[in-house]
């Protein structure tokens, strides 16, 4: 296989920009109408991540063992969108005419070996989802609750169907009904409980198709669809170290559900929980909190405002609070939050002087289509 | 009349043109005369050569019929494997991606107006909840001043000493401020310490002699409590470089949770 020529040839069709995927999903949905049903209705985002991931494969081809776990996740994965073994040659065929389209000095070799390539992550990722089917593709789950806590923010409560099961700190994908085909990912924010029931923290985000569904359009009643847990933020359960957990805006989901997972499973240990909001209204979670907090000895909740002069809380960004309250380099650090917040955080406590190894963060932004191999997670 | 296989089952054995060529009819008797030979002759040819290119024709229907099977079931294939589907021509596809193009731009647009929309919103949620809660602090203000100004209307008990009282007051509250702060920087401080003493513990100690940490049993849940609660006591007091000091280990109330630590 001419690797070389083949990444020179996805060059080409790359340096086009949007034009090689918009020509690959047109080709794809006239030579299978079947298949567009699978996609929601605005290609734009989809078009992005389906080329980003093949440029993925194409620059690690050489390295199978990175290539191969995340072909065989993205495998596992597709099954939540109905894919199934015939799709497969299908987008085939029509990944090699976009090629073909694009690349003018096009030749039989070339043909070939994309052909070749193709079908061997095409391979990688059918035998993954054949693993996986043991497992049905998706899990329908129940709104049993859900509240609006703030104008933009309301807590759900799940309950999926029996056989989902998941870690705290992981994400798990949903679809509503009300944005068919717009998966995007939460965390929940409670460790598995013996009832299975899954508190998920939703912030509508301006303009945001699905958040803003979920928050004013769901309720009680109504049925989303889980796809498998993905597992990122990588809580480490067999450390026993104190730990330090520093939320900003959702991120506070993963956080609790680490609360959780230590006021259920143990092993003891001194949890300091820094919540960080604009204003005072914004803490969506308060009560809730400051229960907890009572509730266990080893459990301190802060909360800080950066936006409002008026509150009675701790002033400033919550990085600088956190800092203000240091050192924490004996701790196990998590953060999570929105962009700025989560870099402003890190770099204030690598300053300080924590280990790197000791710090995880995650990266709460609006309409993520997917984690990424970092692991995103939607507001 | 004989033919050269006759007896043998003529049911089965389909009739050639040989056959009909060498066929014999037996001679009629004298008395009954019987067909012009020479037209039997000419028919029987005919005959022959009729069942000849009959006999042709069929073997090339059958062939055709086996070719046209064969491609029914490579289309059948193909048809599976969703390969050979006539590819789109360049012009629908085109179309396609354009209207592909005009929805994602109407869906983005109508995004766009919802993220204005809900962010001009919510910018005079947030403002109209500010001015609320000033006006309310401003309220409460003025209640208290207007209080404050009853009670000392009310009682007047003593103008002369209400300006001592308001000095002791204020003497007191900056104390209490300044206790306060000083608490606050106490607290700040002894739990620097702790935290530095507890990083130097655990570096110290694995660098020592990791093997032997290992050895050394895992703290139980029970024992944990206590040492949450206590975490550097006995450190406190302790003068000890910390360097030579692996002998010491079980004398402090933490070490047992070194070998967890150097798990990662």
């Amino acid at each position: 296989m001419d690797i070389p020529a083949m990444r020179a040839s996805f060059a080409k069709a790359t340096a086009t920009g949007d034009e090689a995927p918009l020509y690959f999903y047109s080709h794809l949905f006239l030579s299978h109408p079947e298949t567009r049903k699978m996609f929601p209705v605005s290609m734009a985002h989809q078009r992005d991540r389906f080329f980003h991931a093949l440029g993925e494969v194409v620059a690690h081809v050489d390295d199978l063992d990175r290539v191969v776990p995340m072909l065989q996740a993205l495998g596992r994965d597709h099954r939540k969108f109905g894919i199934v073994p015939a799709h497969y040659p299908a987008a085939g065929a029509s990944l090699l005419a976009t090629l073909r389209h694009f690349d003018d000095e096009w030749n039989p070799a070339l043909e070939k070996d994309w052909s070749d390539a193709y079908g061997l992550v095409a391979k990688v990722m059918m035998e993954a989802a054949e693993a996986a089917s043991d497992q049905p593709p998706w899990w329908d789950a129940e709104v049993v609750s859900h509240e609006r806590r703030t104008i933009d923010t309301a807590i759900m409560w799940l309950r999926p169907e029996p056989g989902f099961s998941y870690q705290a700190g992981q994400s798990i994908s949903l679809e509503s009904d009300v944005r068919p085909k717009l998966w995007r990912y939460y965390s929940p924010a409670n460790a598995p409980r013996p009832d299975g029931l899954l508190e998920i923290h939703v912030r509508a985000y301006d303009g945001g198709p699905v958040s803003t569904a979920l928050v004013r359009r769901v309720g009680p009643g109504d049925v989303l669809r889980l796809g498998p847990p993905m597992g990122h933020i990588a809580f480490d359960q067999e450390s026993d170290r104190d730990l330090l957990l520093v939320a900003g805006g959702t991120g506070l989901a993963p956080l609790k559900a680490v609360v959780d997972q230590v006021a259920r499973y143990g092993p003891a240990r001194r949890v300091d929980l820094y919540v960080g909001s604009r204003t005072e209204e914004r803490i969506y979670d308060r009560a809730a909190l400051e229960e907890l907090g009572q509730e266990h000895p080893w459990l301190t909740v802060t909360f800080a405002v950066s936006h409002d002069d008026l509150s009675t809380l701790e002033q400033g960004d919550i990085g600088e609070v956190v800092a203000r309250h240091g050192p924490w380099n004996s701790r196990d650090v998590y953060v999570a939050g929105p962009p700025a917040m989560v870099e402003d955080t890190t770099t204030r406590l690598l300053k300080d002087g924590l280990r790197p190894e000791r710090l995880r963060s995650e990266v709460f932004a609006p309409s993520r289509l997917g984690p990424s191999l970092d692991g995103e997670v939607t507001q | 009349m004989t033919t050269d296989d006759h007896g043998s089952g003529a049911g089965e054995r389909r009739l050639t043109p040989a056959d009909v060529q060498n066929v014999r009819f037996s001679r009629a008797p004298m008395l009954h005369p019987g067909y012009n030979d020479a037209e039997v002759d000419r028919f029987l040819v005919r005959m022959a050569g009729e069942l000849a290119r009959l006999h042709a024709e069929e073997a090339q229907l059958r062939d055709q019929v086996l070719a046209l099977q064969d491609q029914v079931v490579a289309l059948q294939e193909q048809v599976a494997g969703a390969t050979a589907v006539e590819p789109p021509s360049e012009q629908a596809v085109r179309i396609l991606a354009t209207a592909q193009q005009t929805a994602d731009s109407y869906v983005a647009e109508a995004e766009d107006f919802s993220r204005q929309m809900t962010a001009d919103a919510r910018a005079q949620y947030e403002e109209q909840v500010r001015r609320a809660r000033e006006n309310a602090g401003a309220t409460i203000q003025a209640a208290q001043e207007a209080a404050a100004r009853m009670v000392a209307g009310g009682g007047q008990p003593a103008p002369a000493g209400d300006g001592g009282e308001r000095g002791t007051t204020q003497d007191l509250e900056e104390q209490v401020a300044y206790l306060k702060a000083f608490a606050q920087a106490c607290r700040v401080q002894l739990r620097s310490y702790l935290e530095a003493l507890l990083t130097d513990v655990e570096t110290e100690w694995g660098r020592a002699d990791p093997a032997t940490l290992q050895q050394l049993p895992l703290r139980t849940p029970a024992q944990r409590p206590a040492v949450t609660a206590a975490p550097g006591t006995p450190n406190v007091a302790r003068e000890v470089p910390l360097d030579d000091s692996t002998s010491e280990q079980p004398a402090v109330g933490g070490n047992a949770e070194v070998p967890a630590r150097r798990r990662n």
